[in-house]
């Protein structure tokens, strides 16, 4: 084997390796909450020390879906003494009784290379109505997440992201103007699943396989399949569609596959988060093994923070499984017939699978929570009563260790407040970048405090909401952090692609 | 020569077999460790810190190289560099703190600016704007906490393994149970760094000597399981992943030095310089071409070849370059492989899909995103080149001796399907990739995928691409002095390779040349001269020109006073060879004369040669035909020199320099020659890594 002259992959691994071993510790420290409501509770203490490393996370990620939410916080830890590669404990939290939290360690894997990669990034869409999935839906979304997961996993391209359900894109006829300014607004959420994978730019054989089977799939599944646009100076939020979504494909595919599954709408979910050292594969060992024993997924967010992934599923209870799933964490083997238990009594589950990745990865579950979906148009625009819930994407950097992400996020929300009848964080995700800055991105979903159903009153309505929510955060934000106004820099748009490109999942 | 383009260039190190295999062989040869290696952790991630920042070296904001050329054969380099320690996020300037309290009460940070060959070891002084000079941190030192860096790394990279927790496995062995299989993994590692290991050198340990070792308890058994271990831990298969970036991380780590600078953190902005080493030529061209430039009149010039490599994060290099008044700058001509990578990336994408072409054919909208993601990189490429090319001309239009468009075809003006058939063809030249990307702006490649160019059209663009080098940039001169040369490289707004942190290599065309008032011209005159002296003498002892063209001989051409001729005929050349200032031979102005010298020279002999022949010859047949010969002979110098004024016009009047390291799209577009000719001088400034 040759040494090719390329040193890119291993400066990433020293930086990786230096960013992980600090002077004293080369683990991370995380909590997880699982909860209902979208707002992300405050990690950080009222008034922090702004030179203690611990008191500031250097990752935070947020993600809310079915009225249940999942809030992560990582930071390098002070603790490196704890055996095995992760370990999770539930803590008793204050901030209510229905929030269950748990802290833990884990070993950050620095061959986890892919900084280099080149993200190529998909849109699944799995239905062109609102988003109420029901049993047999979740199995036909494990499914394909297991589907499209394994296409990376067997080419060694690791899972950057993967997030459902999220935004759908409306299809732009060809008269529409290329800067998206007469664009359709898009819905918040819908039945579509969004995930990216990294691959080496010198592996495009690799790249043109993967999606060439996944266009495969697309077919065989009958979802509709868009790719990002790979042209140069193309952002993220732009589209390429490669196929249609095919209603009837998809449903005779979903009957043959799952005839018996309920087709009735899960009330109660389980909130599942599996956290171990990041590899490729293990997101699609991860929802092999659920969907063999029968669980289907309804909601999931899948991150890597710090080299640590955190795969996060909302897993639908059935409706006669037994009452009482207190919290609970442990190994994922030890999990498994847990989750087997929620998904119900079910005759020929799948024997024990082998999944060497995850072996000794571990799982925190949340009881059995009440699952509720929020009112959603059938397909953008106006409906007949106007209200519409619309997304808008937020995009920020600050300075490390001044205003923490669920702080700015609350800002945001109350930013926001005049023009809006409700405001909520679908996801968010921020990361320590380079040069001490926090870089993120989050999307709220927003309905507004007037009812339109005139299509450019809407868009001129949340535009102008956004901007005036933009000026008001820049005011207040030098007062709640005392960070330096000139380092601010926030954008908050209805359409995606209008922020600036951010290089972070979701 | 050759030029190695990065993706398909040679492996780093030809001798070794394996990625790993100093590694390896330190592993068979060491004496197996019966306790653990103690580093303070505060030295792994210091060493960790140093590393990635000495492989990026993103807070170094511009650089600059002032390149001397001592004599031929050897430049001088003074590097200085802008720093700027806010560029260093938090928790590795936390690392970095040297520690104790400072004198000042500032704390201070080591800061990496530069790496070395290890074969360079001369001691390098670091001054600061101030001329203070900057402590710096030993050799011994930085190698000590490099070793710390990579046991620290080979343990984390155990601790996050798979296996960490399966009992039978090496992996586990070598964490929990067998541990001095991996205190002999870290032996070898540090001994590696430590010692070094040059590049293209088989490691050399005491095993060579020895027969075969196969006592009983010996052990074996320990170095099996450390190579097992390795075998798993970095598995060959998928090496892109991990064992590749590991080996090459050792690899720089063993063949090159960090030069680690003390600075304060209350002056977060400061300016370094430094000597460099100096630079020895790498290789010269054959005796024989030097040989026939020597002694043709060739008007010759002395071209240097510089290579080194930036980090490509750097926002500004400058190059210049210094040299005698008496030399001229005649080109100066800086061409960078910024764009290499994605080029190089392009290339791969067209010939995967050219591959692929039919099974993609099936999605006709996945191809149709392949091809418009390849026409707009294709585009981009076009119009960069064309900026470049543009910068170019205004360089040749502003020169002394300003240069016309010469043999350059005249532009042409393609339509869309001619610009599909021309890339079809494999010709990427640059006025197609500049038609195509007008093209691509305006709408007009908007179904490349039922266009002709799905399939094999596609492979001839990517070796076209590979073969115009479309990948390297062009910077041009911008001094206004004769005897020197200044180069600015901007880093280009928009990154094509983004993630990239390979180093940008550089290279660098120097031609040196006796521009006016240059000695030839003296020569010329005193050749000319002293031919008008031999025809004044010639015509005063013939009392007319008839003995220039007849063969009648006149009677008393022979002098009565002999010796006031002869003093004529050896001082005048004497005065007039006296005041032409003629040079060593070692140095670079030496080289330029070379030729005029022996016109001089010969000029000289021939009068010296005739005032001796006055001095002895009593015959006046035999006076005349001397005249007439020594005539003939300084007039075929005078030819000679005129030859030399030609020569020096075609010079100028060159457009593209005929060298390698000038990239092929220019060359292509001024319809310069394809021979390249070898430099006089290459110096390689590159790492050794």
């Amino acid at each position: 084997m040759t040494l090719p002259a390329n040193s890119t992959k291993s400066s990433e691994l020293a930086r990786i390796a230096a960013e992980a071993a600090g002077t004293y510790f080369s683990s991370v420290e995380f909590t997880l909450t699982h909860g209902y409501g979208p707002s992300p509770l405050p990690v950080i203490e009222p008034d922090p020390d702004k030179e203690d490393p611990s008191a500031w996370p250097t990752d935070f990620c947020h993600f809310a879906a079915a009225g249940l939410s999942v809030s992560t916080s990582i930071w390098p830890s002070a603790m490196s003494a704890f055996s095995g590669r992760v370990q999770i404990d539930p803590v008793k939290h204050d901030a209510g009784p229905e929030t269950y939290s748990y802290s833990g360690h884990a070993v950050p894997n620095p061959g986890f290379i892919h900084q280099s990669t080149r993200q190529v990034e998909v849109l699944i869409t799995l239905g062109n109505t609102h988003w109420s999935p029901t049993y047999r839906e979740a199995l036909m979304q494990a499914l394909v997440i297991e589907k499209l997961t394994g296409l990376a996993g067997e080419r060694g391209a690791p899972v950057l992201h993967l997030h459902t359900p999220v935004a759908p894109v409306p299809q732009i006829s060809r008269s529409e103007r290329g800067d998206g300014s007469n664009e359709r607004l898009r819905d918040a959420i819908g039945p579509c699943l969004r995930f990216s994978i990294g691959v080496d730019p010198k592996m495009s054989e690799t790249r043109l396989d993967f999606e060439t089977e996944l266009a495969a799939l697309a077919e065989e599944y009958g979802f509709g399949l868009k790719l990002d646009d790979q042209r140069l100076n193309r952002v993220r939020g732009e589209w390429f569609t490669i196929r249609g979504f095919d209603r009837e494909r998809y449903r005779q595919a979903r009957n043959r596959l799952f005839p018996e599954a309920s087709v009735h709408i899960p009330k109660r979910a389980v909130i599942a988060s599996i956290v171990g050292p990041s590899q490729p594969g293990t997101t699609a060992a991860t929802v092999q093994a659920l969907r063999e024993r029968g669980i289907g997924v309804l909601a999931a967010s899948i991150s890597s923070m710090r080299k640590t992934t955190f795969i996060n599923l909302v897993l639908p209870v059935a409706a006669d499984a037994p009452e009482s799933f207190p919290q609970w964490t442990g190994g994922w083997h030890d999990a498994l017939p847990r989750l087997e238990a929620c998904a119900g009594p079910r005759p020929g589950v799948a024997a024990e699978s082998e999944d060497r990745l995850i072996g000794d990865w571990k799982v925190a579950l949340s009881p059995a929570m009440r699952c509720s979906y929020p009112p959603s148009s059938q397909q953008t625009g106006a409906t007949a009563t106007g209200r519409v819930p619309y997304p808008i994407w937020l995009w920020w950097q600050l300075p490390h260790r001044t205003v923490d992400t669920p702080a700015l996020l609350a800002e945001v929300q109350a930013a926001l407040q005049p023009h809006t009848r409700r405001c909520e964080v679908a996801y968010a995700q921020s990361r320590l970048c380079r040069g001490d800055v926090v870089r993120g991105r989050a999307k709220l979903v927003v309905m507004l405090a007037q009812e339109h159903k005139d299509h450019a009153a809407v868009q001129r309505l949340l535009t102008d909401a956004a901007e005036a929510a933009q000026l008001r955060i820049r005011e207040w934000l030098p007062a709640l952090g005392r960070v330096d106004p000139s380092k601010i820099r926030l954008r908050l748009s209805p359409r995606e692609r209008w922020l600036m490109y951010a290089g972070i999942s979701a | 020569m050759t030029v190695t383009i990065r993706g398909s260039s040679p492996p780093a190190d030809p001798s070794a077999g394996g990625p790993l295999d100093h590694l390896r062989t330190l592993i068979v040869a060491l004496p197996v460790p019966t306790a653990p290696m103690t580093f303070p952790s505060r030295d792994a991630a210091l060493g960790l810190a140093l590393m990635d920042l000495s492989l990026r070296l993103d807070h170094l904001a511009r650089l600059s190289e002032q390149l001397t050329l001592v004599d031929r054969g050897h430049m001088s380099r003074s590097i200085s560099v802008d720093v700027d320690l806010d560029l260093i996020s938090g928790r590795l300037r936390d690392t970095l703190i040297v520690p104790g309290e400072a004198p000042d009460g500032h704390p201070s940070l080591w800061v990496p600016v530069s790496r070395y060959s290890r074969r360079d070891l001369a001691p390098v002084v670091i001054k600061d704007s101030s001329g203070e000079v900057v402590p710096r941190l030993s050799h011994r030192d930085a190698n000590r906490v490099t070793a710390a860096a990579f046991v620290k790394l080979l343990h984390m990279l155990i601790n996050a393994h798979e296996d960490v927790s399966a009992p039978a496995s090496p992996i586990h062995q070598l964490r929990h149970t067998h541990q001095r299989s991996r205190w002999l993994i870290e032996a070898a590692i540090t001994e590696l760094i430590m010692v070094g290991s040059p590049a293209g050198q088989r490691l050399h340990t005491p095993l060579d000597h020895a027969g075969l070792l196969t006592r009983q308890g010996n052990s074996r058994a320990v170095r099996d399981l450390a190579l097992l271990g390795l075998e798993a831990l970095f598995p060959a298969e998928g090496g892109d992943r991990l064992l590749i970036p590991f080996a090459r991380l050792l690899q720089l780590a063993t063949r090159q030095y960090i030069l680690v600078a003390q600075l304060a953190l209350n002056r977060p902005r400061r300016f370094l310089t430094w000597d460099a080493p100096l630079l020895p030529a790498q290789h010269r061209p054959t005796p024989l071409r030097t040989l026939a430039k020597n002694a043709l009149p060739v008007n010759r010039e002395f071209v240097v070849e510089y290579e080194t490599e930036i980090p490509r994060s750097v926002k500004a290099y400058h190059l210049t370059l210094e040299v005698r008044q008496e030399i001229s700058v005649r080109r100066f001509l800086m061409s960078s492989d910024v764009d290499e990578e994605f080029v190089e990336v392009l290339a791969q994408d067209l010939e995967s899909v050219a591959r692929r072409a039919d099974r993609l054919g099936t999605y006709h909208k996945l191809l149709e995103l392949e091809m418009q993601g390849i026409a707009s990189r294709l585009a981009e490429l076009g119009r960069r080149r064309l900026v470049d090319l543009a910068g170019y001309e205004a360089y040749l239009a502003r020169l002394p001796i300003p240069v016309g468009p010469g043999s350059a075809p005249p532009a042409r003006r393609l339509s869309a399907d001619e610009v599909i058939a021309a890339l079809s063809a494999g010709d990427c030249s640059l006025d197609v990739l500049a038609a195509f990307c007008a093209h691509y702006a305006a709408d007009g490649m908007q179904h490349l995928a039922r266009s002709g160019l799905p399939g094999p059209a596609l492979l001839s663009i990517a070796a076209g691409l590979r073969a115009a080098q479309v990948g390297r940039d062009v910077t041009t001169d911008n001094d206004p002095r004769e005897h020197g040369a200044h180069a600015h490289w901007r880093r280009p707004s928009v990154e094509l390779s983004p993630q990239s942190t390979e180093p940008v290599r550089v290279f660098a065309f120097m031609a040196l040349a006796d521009e006016a008032p240059a000695l030839i011209e003296n020569i010329t005159r005193m050749v000319a001269g002293l031919a008008l002296v031999v025809l004044g003498i010639g015509t005063f002892l013939a009392g007319g020109l008839e003995w220039l063209y007849s063969a009648k001989v006149s009677p008393d051409f022979v002098p009565e006073q002999a010796d006031a001729v002869v003093a004529v005929l050896l001082l005048v050349p004497g005065l007039l060879l006296a005041r032409l200032d003629l040079p060593g031979t070692k140095s670079v102005l030496g080289q330029l004369h070379k030729f005029q010298r022996m016109l001089a020279t010969a000029s000289v002999a021939v009068t010296t040669a005739l005032a001796i022949a006055i001095a002895t010859v009593q015959s006046d047949r035999e006076m005349t035909r001397l005249f007439q010969v020594a005539l003939a002979v300084l007039i075929f110098i005078v030819v000679l020199c005129l030859c030399e004024f030609y020569a020096r016009r075609i010079h100028r009047g060159s457009s593209v320099p005929r060298s390698s390291r000038v990239p092929r799209w220019l060359r292509d577009a001024r319809g310069a020659p394809g021979r390249t000719v070898e430099p006089d001088d290459f110096f390689d400034a590159r790492g050794g890594g």
